[in-house]
């Protein structure tokens, strides 16, 4: 079976996302495939940290640049994925004072605004601040949430005519001579939405154009049609704290450094990050040291995270690239810049363009800049809306405040609903049927459940990314059954118990790297939970062995009561039976 | 940047003081999202809650607590109006495994709600204000005690708060007594009375008689005691000297609980600031404090640290004790009532939930059972559903009453002729439900313990 588009991209992260968005604007027949969820690769795996460029303000100042130019763009094209919370570069008194001029004097050539505060002035602000940090620039960082600004721009490309296919993953390039003109893909499930357990099958998609925007993979991809692509994955971890413990972004000033930042994210707050290459993107060691070491260093900054909760760590791979010869040795020092690899300038092998580098915060100028590329490969003339056009989600915020009321809702809960659904609150929130709490940690209702389930099938975990459900404290603790339990009566139960099956398993990929302290209480409170009262390590519909109904008894009968009587909630009442 | 921009605060605090509260003493605001990191949702504390086993709407402690503090954010302020529901009674701080500060965090939230989110023209704020300011209110009343209780028992009154100030008119006020305790205390000679008759308990018991003696205490009576009760004041003064205590009686005002309990933690904290220092003054003294109320000794002890920072509180905070608790820590009550008797026997005993919390609920039947012959029935682990000015609102009246059911049915079973209890809130409730008149633990005391003398004197509705 094989099917026909004009451009395929490969890759469901923030790049394939945006470039599909751009591309299906401006007029073209755009085909996504990605192996796994959206987000799947690096993209699910970062710590949101919206940068004002004041980052890259002395070693980068290009992207520098580009950084504060972007961030105004998503403030207008998607104000419901971010939140401008200000940023920090934090000076400790044993840091550089010589650094943090040139930082300071950097941030003013790019025009990134900053300002100098005062040790005390920043912890104003930031009341948790070590007593001794010794002054601060404070510029505009915020933080964005890598899934809902990846969602939202493949759910535009979709309604800009785009076909997004997640769980495909690309097992063959298809290629004739010098000239790569589709892909083989294995759908887990047929193609489609999701469902769990329908058969696999695999498809061929022929385009006129291929994009490989597989970041740390893409290696990987070209070596299918024998082409090299020196991606250099390096690793970073990062770890979830259970409270947000600072409401700005706080980064370390000095020159590079590992775990030197901290991002107020949703409720939480994440630490990052390390740097170190790895061989394979898909195997790593993830190990404790790495999540130790970097809480005690960004500890330096905020005292309190030494005895504060963590709720999961995980790692993220960076596609960091750089052109042959150019032989940095230390990771930290490879350019953040994208590539434009187009293979036929390259390799004489027409067709493809793979995409290699770069960064969230300028994803969009990343995909407007290849699509022109595209379009001009393919003489497509149209101009790019990307910049002017909110997604959807992001059109009249300023509305929202006012309507929060009308959802009967009570107000934390209203008041993370909408910040995460922006200006569809309306039509996913007003509803007449029950609407209760699924996910109390994260306050997330039926109705956002039931939306993002329309949006993704059956697969829970592309429900998480979509609302925040079980992202919270208790990581699913309360709602992976509850979740799954509203894939019913759509999907029958078998589906369900592999989506919860799957959403579990997940979660405690995560949770493993945090368990001492309350994390540890709350992930053996999960398993008593889940292991003992809900049965389902042992549950015989999963192992499929017959229950002997004939070894429970017929239960208590009235006559076997005891004493009539009413008992009372507090187990009796102490007073009666005159033993005192 | 110059340097006398730099902090001047050198002290480096160890990560072992950490405090979320002192950490940051320049902030006006408490930021108790660090709090939520000890709850793992075991939800212990949602079905230890009288409201929410009554009140299905009534979101519960968990929610109230830890979780709307973690979905808090700098500049979002909202604190849901489900927090209004919360009577206060603090059992979920006793039935939290984790040490989630739960009480803390809704005091905190309610205030913040009052604060920022509650019209101050609105009636439900002045109907509020002036329930928590119990204390101004039976101030003026007790100056004419008699024309007030008067007052107060006319129906037109009873409509009048009913429909306007929406307090509930299935209840009727408390009468004020006609001399109030500090009255009879300035009467009697105050502490110089007391010191005399210290002294000669200590004599004829045989113990030192000197004025270098640790045996003083500072009496935080409460408004209750005051104003409603004196023979609980009178009793806990003639049972503390009966074993040689001097007994202080400083300046004091509410001890905040009513406050507490509506958000009006200004108010609480005007009034933190007579207690603190007057305390603080007899504890430098060598006198410990000794509250008869345990919604009064919960919060010298618990809720003053945990919400102001005022020079001298921790000193009251460790310094405090309850009646009963110091006399079974520092005498030997039991030695004592061995052989005596009362006229009381038959008793049937309810544990307020702020006794609960300070492990208290055990002591009074334990210590009053050794007097001959006395039968005390302890009536269950329920709340008794009024929580101080809670059960006086109309709208909670309802809901007040059902959560005490399992409590008048418990009474009514028990084979007794008075109701007991520490709390003066419980004690309306119990007799408003049951019909009962309620004594104090110290009321059976001082009849086991003392005979005749000024016991007979006593005027009023006292056990005499």
């Amino acid at each position: 079976m094989a099917t026909d588009t004009e451009v395929l991209v490969l890759g469901g992260g923030s790049t394939g996302c945006g470039i599909a968005r751009d591309l299906a604007m401006r007029g073209l027949e755009v085909t996504l495939v990605e192996r796994g969820n959206l987000t799947h690769g690096t993209t699910g795996r970062m710590h949101g940290l919206l940068h004002s460029g004041g980052r890259y303000a002395v070693s980068d100042q290009a992207s520098a640049r580009e950084c504060i130019q972007e961030v105004d763009v998503l403030q207008d094209i998607a104000g419901h994925c971010i939140e401008m919370t200000g940023g920090l570069f934090v000076q400790r008194p044993e840091d550089s004072d010589e650094y943090f001029q040139k930082k300071l004097t950097g941030c003013r050539e790019c025009d990134i605004p900053a300002r100098v505060l005062s040790g005390a002035e920043a912890r104003r602000i930031e009341p948790y601040l070590a007593k001794d940090v010794k002054r601060a620039i404070q510029v505009p960082d915020g933080a964005v949430d890598p899934f809902r600004l990846c969602v939202a721009n493949a759910h535009d490309a979709e309604r800009h005519g785009a076909r997004i296919e997640t769980h495909a993953e690309v097992v063959d390039l298809l290629r004739e001579g010098d000239d790569i003109y589709g892909v083989t893909v294995r759908h887990d499930s047929g193609p489609g939405k999701r469902t769990h357990k329908t058969p696999g099958t695999t498809e061929d998609i022929t385009a006129d154009y291929v994009v490989n925007a597989t970041g740390a993979w893409a290696g990987q991809i070209g070596a299918m049609a024998d082409l090299e692509v020196a991606v250099r994955p390096s690793k970073g971890v990062m770890t979830i704290m259970n409270v947000r413990q600072v409401d700005t972004v706080i980064n370390r000033c000095r020159p590079k450094g590992d775990a030197d930042i901290i991002v107020p994210h949703e409720t939480t707050a994440i630490l990052g990050t390390t740097d170190e290459e790895v061989e394979d993107p898909d195997d790593y060691p993830e190990e404790q040291w790495e999540v130790d070491l970097m809480i005690a260093t960004l500890a330096e900054l905020v005292p309190i995270l030494k005895e504060a909760r963590t709720i999961r760590s995980f790692w993220g791979v960076r596609p960091l690239y750089e052109p042959p010869g150019t032989g940095t040795e230390d990771p930290t020092d490879i350019t953040r810049d994208f590539f434009l690899l187009d293979h036929a300038e390259r390799d004489g092998v027409g067709g493809m363009t793979s995409i290699v580098g770069g960064k969230l915060t300028t994803s969009r100028l990343m995909a407007e800049k290849i699509s022109d590329h595209i379009c001009d490969k393919l003489g497509h003339s149209a101009s790019c809306d990307t910049a002017d056009v909110p997604l959807p989600g992001s059109e009249n915020l300023e509305a929202l405040e006012d309507a929060m009321d009308e959802f009967g809702l009570r107000s934390p809960v209203a008041r993370r609903s909408t910040q995460r659904l922006g200006s569809r609150s309306r039509e996913v929130l007003q509803t007449t049927d029950p609407n209760p709490v699924i996910c109390n940690c994260e306050s997330v209702t039926r109705a956002e459940v039931q939306d993002a389930i329309a949006q993704s099938g059956s697969d829970l975990n592309a429900v998480r990314i979509r609302t925040r459900a079980s992202m919270g404290n208790c990581q699913g603790g309360f709602c992976c059954q509850l979740l799954a339990n509203e894939l019913h009566p759509e999907y029958d139960e078998e589906t369900a118990r592999a989506a919860y099956d799957e959403l579990f398993q997940e979660r405690w990929k995560g949770e493993r790297h945090a368990l001492w302290g309350e994390q540890l209480s709350q992930a053996m409170l999960k398993y008593a939970l889940h292991a003992t009262t809900y049965n389902a390590d042992g549950d015989p519909a999963r192992t499929g062995t017959d229950v002997n109904f004939e070894a429970f008894d017929g239960g208590q009968t009235d006559t076997e009561a005891g004493p009539s009587g009413v008992v009372a909630t507090d187990g009796g009442p102490r007073n009666r039976g005159g033993d005192q | 940047m110059s340097d006398a921009a730099q902090p001047t605060d050198e002290h480096v605090p160890t990560d072992d003081d950490f405090e979320p509260i002192e950490v940051f003493p320049e902030s006006t605001e408490m930021d108790l999202r660090p709090g939520a990191d000890n709850c793992y949702k075991c939800s212990t504390c949602d079905t230890n809650c009288p409201v929410a086993e009554v009140d299905d709407e009534f979101p519960g402690p968990k929610f109230q607590g830890p979780e709307q503090w973690r979905l808090k954010r700098q500049d979002d302020h909202d604190i849901d109006d489900s927090v209004m529901k919360c009577s206060n009674c603090m059992r979920c701080d006793h039935a939290c495994p984790s040490e989630v500060p739960l009480s803390q965090m809704h005091n905190t939230a309610r205030g913040e709600y009052v604060e920022k989110q509650m019209s101050k023209r609105s009636l439900e704020y002045w109907r509020n204000r002036l329930l928590s300011n119990y204390r101004t209110m039976a101030h003026l009343g007790s100056k004419v005690p008699r024309l007030t209780n008067f007052m107060m028992g006319l129906g037109v009154t009873r409509v009048f708060n009913e429909k306007v100030l929406k307090i509930t008119s299935e209840r009727e006020f408390p009468a004020f007594a006609t001399e109030t305790f500090r009255e009879w205390w300035d009467a009697r000679g105050g502490y110089a009375t007391s010191r005399e008759r210290a002294r000669a308990a200590r004599e004829a018991r045989g113990e030192k008689t000197t004025a270098e003696t640790d045996k003083r205490i500072a009496y935080f009576h409460g408004c209750y005691s005051n104003y409603n009760t004196p023979e609980v004041g009178k009793a806990l003064v003639r049972v503390y000297e009966h074993f040689g205590y001097e007994v202080m009686v400083p300046d004091q005002r509410c001890s905040g609980t009513p406050m507490y309990a509506n958000g009006m933690l200004g108010d609480a904290e005007r009034a933190a600031k007579t207690n603190v220092p007057e305390l603080a003054a007899a504890i430098e003294e060598g006198a410990d404090v000794i509250a008869s109320c345990t919604s009064c000794s919960m919060s010298l002890r618990q809720e003053y640290p945990e919400l102001f920072d005022i020079d001298g509180v921790h000193e009251v905070s460790n310094n405090t004790w309850e009646g009963l608790e110091y006399l079974r820590v520092h005498e030997d009550l039991k030695g004592e009532l061995e052989g005596t008797t009362t006229d009381l026997p038959n008793l049937a005993y309810h544990a307020p939930c702020h006794a609960r919390n300070q492990g208290l609920d055990g002591q009074a039947i334990e210590v009053l059972s050794a007097i001959d012959g006395v039968e005390a029935h302890d009536v269950g682990d329920s709340c008794s559903g009024i929580s101080g000015t809670y059960g006086w609102k109309a709208e909670n009246y309802d809901t007040s009453m059902k959560i005490g059911e399992e409590m008048f049915e418990h009474m009514e079973a028990a084979d007794a002729t008075h109701g007991l209890t520490e709390c003066p809130t419980c004690s309306m409730q119990m007799e408003h439900g049951t019909g009962y008149d309620i004594l104090h633990p110290l009321e059976i005391l001082a009849d086991a313990l003392l005979d005749g003398g000024e016991t007979q004197s006593s005027s009023g509705t006292g056990p005499a």
